[in-house]
């Protein structure tokens, strides 16, 4: 690389000034669209399936026979010192107790993996996953705890994890961004956008919401009245006359806008077919569960599948209402029945078609569920907890069928194997070839990075 | 990096000759921090007894001979120096001699260099007749062998002026009378004219609101809308007259600490309410309190002293001599806000706010917030009554008559009871509750006395607790482990406050402002430069510690930070000072091979540099272009059309109801500013996301800006307007580029757009209406409408 190409590559690397991946690679001859990473990577791509409201572990995947015992009883008191939780004044009123599930849980596989009745697909499958059982976290509101971890600050306005990946790998798809949201579920997450945000990075960075129905990208039709060739013809004048204008004022940035509208114009063709499931087979349908037309969290699944087939490097899906303080029955069940089968479908899925080794899947909420009850207006539910839950991941290298992690016999705290949010982050970077000490970026004198001043890859669980 | 290696060099002059300077030259790289002075953890190193008394984590060397000061070098323990990286292993092996040789240094400690921000700006001498500006410019440009490059043409000139100064393009009737002018001070007039606009102060006024972190909304979960306009009006208003930087300051900091506060000087201390709120369920209210005394003080040190004060709030400052403990001192000023801080607080969460009523409305309003209160306890009391026959109701509903009902309350009539969420269990109650006539007549009574109450603007303000609350040292950062009291007081390595009596955030604006602060002047100044050149004399405008970079110019920077305060801090002097330069005044373009070569970067300024518009203004330069424009200036935040979907993406989907009439074509600064989902056009160009204090926004090039302006409805709206305005023009296409662009078509353009009209005019059946909207489309897309160049 000469000095000057150099030079190009810190101001736009280093000054803030963010250019889209392929406008860089047309200006700096011979690079790749995508960035090398580190060290060798496991995985080329992320699916993060973010469980919105905290789920509740122990309904779902781990059963504590001393919370079956004991229930009902008054919480020890040495698990609550010192420690802080949602609704603090409800505590005041009456002490808080130990609440038994009332789910059937089963053993399932070689690895012998309990699940309850409420996943049984993703059960089914317990094989192919890593359970992580002591995921702690920072803080017990649902805005700021989300925000952890995504960003790993509890604040907002820092760079999400989608973007700190783009920011260090660049994106392999030519036609489609690098970090794409989805949502599903009543209702967006609390905190929106700024938890798919690029924070202090480019703002290319930023992870880009495709919409369930309608146009998967805003703004991607034509405007009414517009017919696509009078499009074409409008993009290629302004390529022309952007191409005049570059001849007159030599300004490198004009390179990069008539690449941008390039790239727009291929997303106009790209983001149809990304989203048309016509080709898919009905059994592809059928084992996720989607019903064509209707936007949900089995179709976004299958679309974080296409778009990982496309090459776009971290797919993150919402689901939302996890948030279930004052009941674990009918409210629990139909979320876990949105989210089961297309949760276990996309993991076959890419394993069957050869993904699966390069695609890590990440599952989880903000924070997981108390295992005392929490009662409001006669109905009994469980409150945040932030000090052991459960995540499971699959995939990009991670060791099948291991469950990391010991809880105590309440489920209140780890007894080994402690892990944090960023933990995850690290070990989600580690993934892709990315060293989570060194994926920095300097804003306001110091060098940030996803994981603050913590984070250990958890290498116990890599295969 | 480049600071230390220079203090490198001055020590081991220092020290030539003598035994061990080699070690000493290594340790003075940690001297900044660590010096007598200063003494961070406690430490100096500075001295033989320093290095042997050592820190708050022991002796840096102990008699017996283990060192601390090794393991630390060596990172072999939990701490390791220094912060910017791991010594060479030849320079541990010189400490680990001399150590061994038992330390020769000279008794008396050598006194630590002053970073050069934290000195006082004095202005250097300047030649008779020169325009102060360019003298330095020229004197570096020619140190390098460079030359300006030759003044911008007037029409581009005039096109920059305007964007920079208003923010909004010039009309070809102004060009046209600008071109007419031949006065000799044709350009100074412009300059004066535009300075007046009311226009300026929004210009200039919202790069302000970037800063204070301005938005309409709360924040975090909820993102409910706050009510603080008022204080963005009241920016634009102090900018437009011209309101000196230091009043500026104190009425923003302060205003309520003022002898009897007028209304205008409690709005202006909404600069420290724009914080984003939290109010999700199950809070610990304090938390959220304590996180908005945090951003006060960081956004203080990044807008005014250029310094990184936040990195101190859970041990001391890595780089710069700020312990933790001076953190919490500051933290102090803003730690008596009388805000929310525990759940019964729920109700009044954004407190403090200022009710703008004359005193009859203020006092209406209060008896009829009286009397709903209590024909709001009578309607609960009711309710109780109603309540039980509600699933009797749904159970009874028939399909015919869910269809008869607002979709919302379909949807939640579709869910299990336990199902709905608070507002959806509220919307299927009351839809309910409609059906029983005596719920009807509470209900009209409360509506007919709340449509009684007058409708009296608020805005959130600052305003202290009678007793101010003690503030302490959070021990690593945590608010919960209680560390030693502190009370106000400023970094020791800035002049000092100056109060009488216990210090007040009076006393805090004062000193920000005060003639000996080496800082807040030097910062302003290079952060206007940046808006006029693309990039500050210090490139890190946020920092001017020894972590930022150094200055390009530092004999320019402090002669304009001495000028500004020598001019009564006018800022508008400043801008017509900078923009009377020829520096300003060059061409941008990047034709001169030299240049490029010698100076890749432009970092000497041999000529102008072209700089993409913000979002708001690429929205403004549309609407002018387009004859839609609606110029009033300030008042409530406005709805212009947004995509649908957009305002989904939180926890609770906001009402966007777009503004018709003129507000549906306001400058986009009046857009209402929602945190959790921020209009597309300004997310997507760079706009700031207000949660904390943006002093520089990124300038991103991306394919989802080319989307937006080329199929968004509001650029299409502009478009057809754009086309039916050239479409009255004798040369249409000529008109219309010069709308956009400010300037005719060169030949070749006129030529390939001719042929691109003559295309989609095809393409469309014959229409030149399409045909023109067409092109007005290209028009709005080209990089050059959306550059100043």
């Amino acid at each position: 690389m000469t000095d000057q190409e150099l030079t190009r590559r810190h101001f736009f690397e280093r000054c803030g000034v963010g250019v889209g991946k392929t406008a860089l690679a047309t200006m700096l001859a011979g690079d790749a669209l995508a960035k090398q990473p580190h060290f060798p990577a496991k995985a080329k791509s992320v699916i993060y399936l973010f469980m919105a409201g905290g789920p509740s572990q122990f309904e779902m995947w781990t059963p504590k026979p001393q919370l079956q015992k004991l229930h009902g009883q008054a919480v020890p008191d040495s698990f609550l010192e010192g420690k802080r939780f949602a609704f603090m004044d409800t505590f005041t009123k009456e002490k808080p107790k130990l609440l038994a599930t009332k789910r059937e849980f089963k053993q399932y596989g070689q690895t012998g993996s309990w699940g309850s009745n409420l996943v049984p697909h993703t059960a089914a499958i317990a094989d192919d996953l890593t359970f992580l059982h002591t995921v702690s976290t920072e803080n017990f509101n649902h805005a700021p705890a989300k925000c952890f971890a995504n960003t790993g600050f509890t604040r907002f306005g820092r760079p999400s994890m989608g973007a700190w990946v783009t920011y260090g790998l660049g994106t392999e798809s030519k036609d489609l961004p690098g970090f794409v949201v989805l949502q599903s579920g009543p209702r967006g997450p609390r905190g929106g956008a700024p938890l798919w945000g690029s924070g202090f990075l480019p703002t290319t960075e930023q992870g880009v919401l495709f919409r369930g129905s309608g146009d998967p990208i805003l703004n991607l039709s034509t405007p009414k009245g517009v017919t696509p060739r009078m499009q074409n013809q409008v993009i290629d004048a302004i390529r022309d006359v952007n191409a005049m204008r570059h001849e007159t004022t030599a300004d490198p940035e004009i390179s990069t806008r008539i690449a941008a509208y390039e790239m727009a114009y291929r997303m106009q063709t790209s983001g149809p077919e990304l989203i048309d499931f016509q080709k898919e087979s009905k059994e592809t349908l059928a084992m996720y569960g989607v019903e064509p037309g209707k936007p949900s969290f089995a179709a976004n699944c299958l679309l974080a599948r296409r778009l990982v087939e496309r090459g776009v490097r971290y797919i993150q899906l919402w689901h939302t209402d996890w948030d279930h303080h004052d009941d674990l029955t009918k409210p629990l069940e139909d979320v876990c029945r949105q989210i089961d089968q297309p949760c276990a479908a996309l993991i076959k899925d890419l394993k069957a078609l050869g993904l699966l080794d390069t695609t890590l899947v990440i599952w989880g909420g903000e924070f997981g569920r108390t295992p005392m009850g929490e009662i409001r207006d006669g109905k009994t539910g469980r409150n945040h907890h932030i000090d052991a839950y459960t995540m499971w991941m699959a995939g990009g290298g991670t060791k099948p069928g291991v469950h990391f992690g010991q809880t105590d016999d309440f489920g209140f705290n780890a007894v080994e194997d402690h892990i944090s949010m960023h933990d995850i982050q690290a070990t989600v970077l580690n993934q892709l070839g990315l060293d989570h000490t060194k994926l920095t970026y300097q804003f306001q004198g110091r060098n940030f990075r996803l994981t603050d001043v913590s984070g250990k890859v958890i290498t116990k669980i890599l295969a | 990096m480049r600071s230390t290696i220079l203090l490198l060099i001055a020590l081991s002059f220092a020290a030539q000759g003598q035994d061990g300077s080699e070690a000493r030259a290594i340790l003075g790289q940690c001297l900044g921090c660590h010096n007598s002075k200063t003494a961070m953890s406690g430490l100096s190193l500075d001295s033989k007894e320093g290095i042997l008394k050592g820190g708050k984590h022991g002796p840096a060397v102990a008699a017996g001979g283990s060192s601390l000061l090794l393991d630390v070098v060596r990172h072999t323990g939990d701490i390791k120096m220094p912060p910017g990286g791991k010594l060479k292993d030849a320079q541990i092996a010189v400490l680990e001699k001399w150590v061994a040789d038992g330390m020769p240094m000279a008794a008396k400690a050598v006194a630590a260099p002053v970073h050069w921000s934290f000195k006082p700006p004095r202005k250097a001498p300047l030649p008779a007749g020169t325009h102060p500006v360019d003298h330095f410019i020229q004197a570096k440009l020619k140190e390098n062998g460079l030359a300006m490059s030759k003044p911008a043409d007037r029409r581009t000139l005039l096109r920059r002026l305007r964007f920079d100064l208003t923010g909004l393009p010039p009309t070809p009737s102004e060009i046209a009378a600008f071109l007419a002018d031949t006065r000799p001070d044709a350009y100074e007039r412009e300059v004066d004219r535009l300075l007046s606009s009311p226009h300026y102060g929004e210009r200039w006024g919202r790069h302000w609101l970037d800063q204070a972190r301005y938005a309409d909304s709360n924040g975090y979960s909820i993102d409910a809308p706050r009510e603080i306009w008022k204080f963005r009006d009241w920016v634009i208003n102090a900018f437009n007259d011209d309101m000196p930087f230091d009043q500026f300051t104190l009425e923003q900091f302060a205003g309520d600490q003022l002898p009897k506060p007028t209304n205008e000087q409690l709005i202006a201390t909404g600069f420290h309410r724009n914080t984003p709120i939290n109010f999700e369920g199950g809070i610990d209210f304090e938390q959220y309190r304590v996180d908005h005394v945090v951003d006060r003080v960081a956004t203080t040190g990044s807008v005014y002293l250029g310094l990184t004060l936040g990195c101190a709030r859970c041990h001391d400052h890595k780089f710069d001599p700020l312990p933790q403990k001076e953190f919490y001192q500051f933290f102090s000023f803003f730690n008596n806000v009388d805000e929310a801080v525990e759940e019964k607080d729920r109700a009044d969460v954004q407190k403090p706010v200022l009710e703008l009523g004359t005193p009859a409305e203020i006092r209406k309003k209060n008896v009829i917030k009286a009397q709903l209160k209590a024909l709001q306890v009578e309607l609960n009391a009711y309710r109780k009554e109603v309540e039980p026959k509600q699933a009797a109701w749904e159970e009874k509903l028939t399909e015919a008559d869910i269809k008869k009902f607002k979709f919302s309350v379909q949807a939640a009539l579709g869910l299990h009871v336990g199902r709905r969420n608070d507002e959806q269990a509220a919307l299927v109650f009351e839809t309910f509750a409609n059906t029983d006539e005596g719920w009807r007549e509470r209900r009209a009574t409360m509506r007919a006395v709340e449509k009684l109450s007058p409708k009296i603007v608020t805005s959130l303000i600052m305003k202290d607790l009678p007793q101010p609350r003690q503030a302490y040292i959070h021990q690593g950062g945590d608010f919960l482990r209680k560390g030693e009291n502190v009370s106000a007081g400023t970094p020791s390595i800035l002049p000092p406050l100056g109060n009488q009596g216990p210090a007040t955030r009076v006393d805090l604006a004062r000193w920000l402002t005060s003639k000996e602060n080496p800082l807040t002047a030097r910062v302003t100044v290079n952060r206007m430069w940046m808006r006029y050149f693309g990039r500050g004399i210090v490139e890190t405008e946020d920092d001017f510690g020894r972590q930022g970079s150094l200055p390009t110019h530092p004999e320019l920077l402090d002669w304009l930070a001495v000028e500004f305060m020598e001019k009564g801090w006018s800022q508008k002097a400043m801008h017509r000072l900078i923009v009377t330069s020829a520096a300003y005044r060059q061409a941008s373009a990047a034709d001169n091979r030299l240049a490029l070569e010698k100076d890749p970067r432009n970092l000497l300024l041999s000529r102008q540099n072209r700089i993409r518009l913000e979002g708001e203004i690429i929205r403004d330069a549309g609407l002018v272009a387009s004859g839609l424009f609606a110029s009033k200036v300030g008042g409530p935040s406005v709805y212009p059309p947004i995509p649908s979907g957009v305002m989904n993406s939180g926890q609770n989907a906001r009402e966007w109801v777009t503004s018709t009439g003129p507000d549906r074509y306001r400058r986009g600064m009046y857009t209402f500013i929602w945190r959790a989902t921020p209009h597309p056009l300004m997310a997507l160009f760079d706009g700031p996301d207000a949660s904390a204090a943006c002093t520089r926004r990124n300038r991103s090039n991306s394919p989802l800006q080319a989307l937006t302006l080329l199929n968004d409805e509001s650029v299409k709206e502009f478009a057809d307007a754009l086309a039916t305005r050239a479409l009255g023009e004798k040369d249409p296409l000529g008109y219309a580029f010069e709308l956009t662009m400010s300037r005719p078509p060169s030949a070749a353009e006129r030529d390939r757009l001719r042929r691109f009209v003559a295309g989609q005019k095809e393409e469309a059946g014959g229409s030149d209406k399409a045909a023109y909207a067409g092109l007005a489309r290209v028009l709005l897309n080209l990089d050059e409408f959306m550059t100043r160049e």
